[in-house]
């Protein structure tokens, strides 16, 4: 909207806020039979928004299923719950650097 | 894409985890329970859990105007009930026991509950986490604001 590193900063918001949707669905479902853990490739996907198309999840592979055919690992989960919350963080902070880049153009310099 | 409908489905499990939960206690409870209303001793529970997809009606009529992605948190589907036949323990003097001395006692293992119950426990914790970890996102793109 105001250059192309806040358009880019607003799509990386998207992308970690809708994988941060997927690892919250994939805990609350961690006991129910049959459910399969949801992702998203972060790359394509962050590639796909940036085109304007929006990114699909998919289920992962490679992952044990229990007796129940449920295959959520708590701890891979638990760890892109932390790896989103520090990515979308860094990019909050840069995005109000670009906000407050601007403001002061629009204040003329005066604080 | 609001991250608003993150918190519902971690809502959702909490709850469904919290009913759990309260079943685990109830087993706990009624180890030893030989009349119940329904007559007979005590009938282990359990839950049965479904994934479901979520949101208020607010959110889900939002969401499908702006979001291609659907949701799912879980719901209790239904509750088990254990309809297998008691444990008979020979108990003569006991005021339930049958003509030749013996007491029908409720199936249930309480190291077994207390296992599921911790399970719960952690799963609720889990969730809970999810959820301050995607309030601090939300309460972050406010921040931008000021």
């Amino acid at each position: 909207m105001i250059n192309s590193i806040t358009d880019s900063l607003e799509q990386y918001m998207n992308v970690v806020s809708l994988r941060q949707k997927l690892v919250a669905s994939n805990i609350a479902n961690a006991d129910t039979p049959g459910y399969k853990t949801q992702d998203l490739d972060f790359q394509s996907s962050f590639l796909a928004a940036l085109d304007g198309s929006s990114p699909h999840s998919a289920e992962v592979s490679g992952l044990a299923t229990k007796n129940d055919g449920n295959n959520v690992d708590l701890d891979r989960e638990a760890r892109l719950l932390a790896e989103n919350a520090m990515r979308f963080n860094a990019a909050s902070n840069l995005m109000r650097s670009q906000l407050n880049t601007i403001k002061e153009a629009i204040q003329g310099g005066k604080s | 894409m609001s991250l608003f409908s993150a918190l519902s489905v971690s809502a959702s499990g909490m709850a469904a985890q919290r009913t759990r939960a309260a079943l685990l206690v109830e087993n706990i409870a009624n180890s030893e329970t030989t009349r119940t209303p329904e007559g007979g001793p005590y009938r282990r529970k359990d839950v049965i859990f479904s994934s479901d997809a979520v949101g208020s009606a607010f959110a889900s009529e939002l969401d499908s105007q702006l979001d291609s992605q659907q949701l799912t948190g879980v719901r209790v589907a239904g509750i088990s009930v254990d309809r297998s036949a008691p444990e008979k323990r020979y108990l003569p003097g006991h005021p339930d026991a049958d003509a030749s001395g013996y007491v029908s006692i409720p199936k249930v293992n309480p190291a077994e509950d207390m296992v599921d119950l911790m399970g719960a426990n952690r799963s609720y914790q889990a969730n809970v986490s999810a959820m301050s970890a995607v309030k601090d996102m939300i309460q972050k793109s406010i921040d931008l604001l000021r």
